[in-house]
C-alpha cells in the first residue's frame, strides 16, 4: 500500500504534554487600524509586549499598524516603545526583548475607505509574511472611530483580506472596539454591513470588562463551587446592586461624551454584560456559544421599563463642580468640548427586573457615573434577612448578608455576615470574609486587553460579545433613549445635578429608599 | 496591682509587640496553640482599634519543613518569609540540631504579616519552629499531627536528603497531601534514584519537584519550537540531542533528556562517558532509527535550573534554545530568524508557591523521574553501585 506523507506541521507536538496550560496561538500578524491613536499606544501594544514578555505569543508574530497619520516604521516603533514604557504591565521595558519585538513592528499609512490603500496593505502584509515565514493568519483590530468600522470592513472585503473560515486555511479575524452602534437601529445596520463580509465566527466585539479576572472568576465562583449557586435565586436574594463608578470626568473627550452619555458609554455594554454574567443560567459547557447563549437569554428577559412608572426606574443626572481627591474640579458643562447647556447624563441609576423563573421579583439596581468619589466596579448580591430574627428582639440591627464581587480595582470577593461579639451579652457585629487576588495568589492579574487579544488569537470568543447580544442590549437601552428624546422634545427634560465627589443625586438615593433599601457604599 | 502581676503584664505586652513585628517568641512545646491563640487575640484587639475591623488568621496550607542544622534552619525560615506574601501558610518547621545543647524539643512561634501598599495589614499567617537534638524526630510526627490546621491541606517540603527517611515515610507522609522535593539538591544522579524511590513510596500522593518546575521555562521554550507550522515531525526523526549544563547540574540535564526520551518514546540502549567529562546515551527511536544524546558540562550565565542550552538535530535542521544571560535565551529554528526571549528568573519561594498550586500536580514528572532512573542505571560509572 502506498504511504501517504503527512506534513510535519500536521503532526502533534508531544512536548506540549504537561505544558498545556500555556495556550500559545498560531503564528500570525495583527493589523491595527487606528495605530496612531491613543488605544494602540496605551493598551494594545503594551498588552502585546507583556504577552511577549510572558512568552504567550507565538515565536513568529508581527504587528502592522495602519493609520491616516504619516510616519515610517521606526517612528511607529519609537512611539510604541514610549507607550510600553509608560503603560505596560511588565515594566521596565527590557531592551534586548524590545529590540526583538520591535523588529516585527511595521507601519503603513492609508485612509480607511481608500481601496488603493488596502491593496498596498495587502502587498505589505504578504511581504511581511513571506519575510518572517508567517502562515497568513491575520487579526484585524479596529481601533478607529466607530464611523470607520463599516468602511474598513468593506475595504477588507474588497481587498480579499478577510476570507471566511475554511478548514486548513489561515484564519482572518476582526476585533471591533466599542461602541457597536449608538442605538438598536445603528447596531443592526452595522451587524448587517459586517455580516456581508464576515462570518459571525470571525467577529470579536471587544468589551474590555469581560477580560478582567474577576469577571471570569464570577463564572468559576458560581459554577465551580457547590455552595453558592443554590442561593443564587429569588428565594434567597433580596436584590442586586451593580456599580460602575469613575472619578474622572470627560478627560478631553467632551465631544465624544456629549454624543454618548453614561447610558451608552457604560451601561449598554459594560454593566449589562456584567449583569448578564451574574444572572445567567449555567451554560452546558464553557464554550463561546454556550456561554453567550445564556447571556443572551438574560438580556432578552430584561423587562422593559413601564412608561407610567419611568421616573421610579430611571434616574439620570449631571455632575456639577465639586472636589475629587482634594482637588476642585469643574462641572460637566464647564468641561472643554461640552455644550454649556448640555443635557447629556454623566450619571445614571436604573432599577430593572429580569423576567425569568430564577429572578422573578428581584430588583437589580445599576448605577454608573463620572466624578464619583472613587473608581470602583462591583456586583453586590444582597441576601434576604433570616426568616426569623432570633437575635433582633432587643432592637439590635442585624444587617443582611452581602456578597460583593469587586471587578476593579483590587479585584476580589467579600462576604459580610453577622458574628457574635465576645462576651456575656448577645451582641452581633458584621464581619467580612475577604478573598483578594493580590494577597491570596501573590500575583498581579493580567491586563484585560492581554487576555482578550490572546483569546482572539486562539479563536476563543467566549469573552467577546456576539451580534445578537449587542442587539438585545441596545433593544432595552434604546427605549430609555427614546423616552428621553420624547421628554426633550416636549421640553420636559429632568436632569438633576450632583456635586463632583458625591455618590450621585438625591433622586438616586430616593429610588432605593422607596423600596426600603439603600445604595451600598462600595 | 502586685509587682508579679505587673511583670506578667509587661512580659505579655512585650511578647505581643515582638509577635506583631514577626519576631520569634519562645513558648512551651505543649502550649503552642494556646499561646498563638492569645497573641492573635491581642493582635485582633490592637488591629481592630486601629482599623475598626477584626483580624483573620489565614492558612491555605499547612507547610511542614524538615531541616537539619541551624544554617539550614535559617535558610528555611527565610524561605517561609518569602512564601508567606504569596500564599498564607501555617509553617511548621522541624529542625534536627545535632549541636543542640538541650535534650528536649524547644518551640518558637512568630507571625507573618503582609502589608498592603499604604501600610494596611491584610494577610496574617503563622510560623511554628520546633528544634530538637538528633533522635528528636521521634516526636516530630505527633507534633505535626497536633499542630495541623484542620480542614487545610498539608504539604511537606523534603529538601534535605540527609534527613532520616523514616521521619518522612512513617510520620509525615500519612498526614501529607502534597510532597515537594528538590532534585537540584541531589549531589549526583544516585540521589535522584533515592528521590525516585521516595516518590514511589509516596504514591498516590502528588509529588512536586522544585528542580522540575525550574526547568519549565526552558521546556516551554523548547516545546514551543514544535508547535505548528513546524509540528512534531522533526522530533520523530531526531538524530542528536545535546544538553549543555553547568558543572554539577547533571541531574537537571538528565531530567531534560528523560523528558524528551519519555515523550518521544526513545528506548535507552547504552551510555558512556565522553572525553570532555560528560555523558553520552544511545537510544532507539520508535521507528527504529537511532538517537545519540550528550550531557555536556560547561560554564556560562545560568540560574538554579543549571541548563545552558538544548540543541536537537533532525536531519540537516537544528533546533536550539540557548541561554544568553540568566534571564534571556535565544531561540533558533530553521524556518525563522533567531529571536531573543525573556526567561523568568524565579526565586525558590516563587517555585515553592508554584508547587503548591496546580503545577505541583504534574504526572509527567513521575514518569520522567522513573525514566531518568533508568538512564542512570545505564551509566557506566554506576556499575559497581547498582
Amino acid at each position: 500500500m502506498e504511504k501517504i506523507a503527512v506534513p510535519s506541521s500536521a503532526l502533534p507536538n508531544p512536548l506540549r504534554e504537561g505544558l498545556a496550560e500555556e495556550r500559545i496561538p498560531e503564528p500570525a500578524t495583527m493589523v491595527i487600524f487606528g495605530a496612531s491613536g491613543d488605544l494602540a499606544r496605551r493598551k494594545l501594544l503594551p498588552a502585546l509586549y507583556s504577552l511577549t514578555r510572558d512568552r504567550l505569543l507565538p515565536a513568529r508574530f508581527a504587528v502592522l499598524g495602519f493609520g491616516r497619520h504619516a510616519q515610517d516604521d521606526d517612528a511607529f516603533r519609537e512611539e510604541m516603545r514610549r507607550g510600553c514604557e509608560e503603560f505596560a504591565r511588565r515594566r521596565p521595558v527590557d531592551a534586548p526583548l524590545w529590540a526583538a519585538f520591535a523588529r516585527n513592528l511595521f507601519y503603513q499609512q492609508g485612509a480607511y475607505d481608500d481601496p488603493a490603500a488596502f491593496q498596498r496593505l495587502k502587498t505589505r502584509l504578504e511581504e511581511i509574511e513571506r519575510t518572517l515565514g508567517l502562515p497568513g493568519n491575520r487579526v484585524f483590530y479596529l481601533s478607529t472611530p466607530p464611523s470607520a468600522f463599516a468602511p474598513v470592513i468593506r475595504s477588507l472585503g474588497q481587498a480579499e483580506l478577510a476570507p471566511q473560515p475554511a478548514p486548513g486555511k489561515p484564519f482572518a479575524r476582526v476585533i471591533i472596539e466599542k461602541p457597536f452602534g449608538v442605538d438598536l437601529e445603528t447596531a443592526r445596520a452595522l451587524n448587517r454591513q459586517v455580516h456581508e463580509i464576515l462570518d459571525e465566527r470571525q467577529i470579536y466585539r471587544i468589551d474590555h470588562y469581560l477580560g478582567k479576572e474577576t469577571v471570569q472568576n464570577l463564572l468559576v465562583f458560581r459554577f465551580a463551587n457547590g455552595i453558592f449557586e443554590p442561593l443564587w435565586n429569588n428565594h434567597f436574594v433580596d436584590h442586586v446592586q451593580i456599580t460602575g463608578s469613575e472619578t474622572v470626568g470627560v478627560e478631553g473627550r467632551g465631544g465624544y461624551f456629549e454624543q454618548a452619555g453614561s447610558l451608552r458609554d457604560m451601561v449598554q455594554n459594560h454593566l449589562l454584560q456584567v449583569l448578564s454574567l451574574a444572572a445567567m443560567e449555567p451554560p452546558v459547557a464553557f464554550e463561546a456559544d454556550e456561554v453567550r447563549d445564556e447571556k443572551l437569554k438574560v438580556l432578552k428577559a430584561l423587562r422593559h421599563i413601564p412608561e407610567s412608572d419611568f421616573d421610579r426606574h430611571v434616574v439620570r443626572a449631571q455632575y456639577a463642580a465639586g472636589s475629587i481627591a482634594g482637588r476642585a474640579v469643574p462641572g460637566y458643562r464647564a468641561e472643554p468640548g461640552v455644550n454649556p447647556a448640555s443635557t447629556t447624563e454623566t450619571f445614571v441609576a436604573l432599577k430593572l427586573f429580569i423576567d425569568s423563573w430564577r429572578w422573578a421579583g428581584v430588583p437589580f439596581y445599576l448605577r454608573s457615573g463620572k466624578r464619583l468619589p472613587k473608581r470602583v466596579t462591583e456586583i453586590a448580591i444582597h441576601f434576604k434577612e433570616a426568616p426569623h430574627l432570633l437575635f433582633g428582639r432587643r432592637g439590635e440591627t442585624i444587617r443582611p448578608n452581602v456578597l460583593s464581587i469587586r471587578i476593579q480595582p483590587d479585584e476580589g470577593i467579600a462576604l459580610n455576615f453577622g458574628s457574635k461579639l465576645p462576651g456575656p451579652a448577645m451582641e452581633i457585629a458584621p464581619v467580612s470574609m475577604e478573598f483578594r487576588y493580590g494577597s491570596s495568589f501573590g500575583v498581579e492579574p493580567p491586563e484585560a486587553y492581554e487576555r482578550l487579544l490572546l483569546d482572539c488569537l486562539l479563536g476563543d470568543g467566549t469573552l467577546f460579545t456576539r451580534g445578537d447580544e449587542v442587539e438585545a442590549s441596545w433593544s432595552w437601552v434604546s427605549r430609555i433613549h427614546r423616552r428621553w428624546a420624547a421628554e426633550a422634545a416636549a421640553g420636559k427634560t429632568t436632569l438633576p445635578a450632583y456635586a463632583a465627589g458625591s455618590w450621585g443625586p438625591e433622586e438616586a438615593e430616593r429610588m432605593l429608599a422607596a423600596d426600603g433599601r439603600a445604595w451600598r457604599l462600595p | 496591682m502586685s509587682d508579679q502581676t505587673q511583670n506578667l503584664g509587661d512580659a505579655a505586652r512585650a511578647n505581643f509587640e515582638r509577635f506583631a513585628r514577626g519576631e520569634p517568641i519562645a513558648v512551651d512545646v505543649g502550649e503552642i496553640e494556646r499561646e498563638l491563640g492569645s497573641l492573635w487575640q491581642q493582635a485582633s484587639s490592637a488591629g481592630g482599634s486601629q482599623t475598626g475591623a477584626a483580624l483573620a488568621r489565614a492558612a491555605l496550607w499547612n507547610l511542614v519543613l524538615p531541616t537539619r542544622g541551624r544554617e539550614e534552619l535559617a535558610k528555611t525560615k527565610a524561605l517561609v518569609d518569602a512564601i508567606a506574601p504569596a500564599v498564607p501558610v501555617r509553617a511548621i518547621t522541624l529542625c534536627l540540631d545535632d549541636a543542640a545543647g538541650q535534650s528536649e524539643l524547644s518551640a518558637t512561634i512568630e507571625s507573618n504579616v503582609v502589608s498592603r501598599p499604604g501600610g494596611g495589614r491584610v494577610v496574617y499567617s503563622e510560623e511554628i519552629t520546633l528544634v530538637g537534638p538528633a533522635g528528636a524526630e521521634a516526636h516530630f510526627g505527633a507534633m505535626v499531627r497536633a499542630l495541623q490546621v484542620p480542614g487545610v491541606r498539608t504539604a511537606t517540603l523534603w529538601m534535605n536528603t540527609a534527613m532520616p527517611a523514616a521521619l518522612l515515610t512513617r510520620e509525615l507522609l500519612p498526614v501529607t497531601h502534597q510532597l515537594i522535593v528538590d532534585t537540584a539538591s541531589c549531589t549526583g544522579p544516585l540521589h535522584l534514584q533515592d528521590l525516585q524511590r521516595l516518590a514511589s513510596r509516596a504514591h498516590p500522593l502528588p509529588v512536586a519537584d522544585l528542580g522540575w518546575l525550574r526547568l519549565a521555562s526552558f521546556r516551554l521554550l523548547f516545546a514551543g519550537m514544535f508547535d505548528p507550522p513546524v509540528g512534531g515531525g522533526p522530533l520523530r526523526s531526531a538524530t542528536r540531542l545535546e544538553v549543555k549544563h553547568r558543572k554539577g547540574g547533571d541531574v537537571s540535564a538528565l531530567l531534560i533528556v528523560a523528558w524528551l526520551g519519555q515523550l518521544l518514546g526513545w528506548r535507552p540502549l547504552r551510555s558512556a562517558e565522553t572525553p570532555a567529562g560528560g555523558l553520552r546515551f544511545d537510544f532507539e527511536r520508535v521507528d527504529g532509527g537511532s538517537v545519540e544524546a550528550f550531557l555536556v558540562p560547561g560554564a556560562g550565565p545560568c540560574d538554579q535550573s543549571a541548563i545552558l542550552s538544548i540543541e536537537l538535530a533532525s536531519g540537516p535542521d537544528e533546533y536550539v534554545v540557548s541561554r544568553d544571560a540568566i534571564d534571556e535565551a535565544r531561540v533558533q529554528l530553521p524556518i525563522a530568524p533567531a529571536r531573543t526571549v525573556k526567561l523568568d528568573a524565579y526565586s525558590d519561594a516563587d517555585i515553592c508557591v508554584a508547587a503548591l498550586g496546580p503545577r505541583g500536580h504534574d504526572p509527567l514528572f513521575a514518569r520522567c523521574l522513573e525514566y531518568a532512573g533508568r538512564l542512570w542505571s545505564l551509566e557506566p560509572r554506576n556499575a559497581d553501585r547498582r
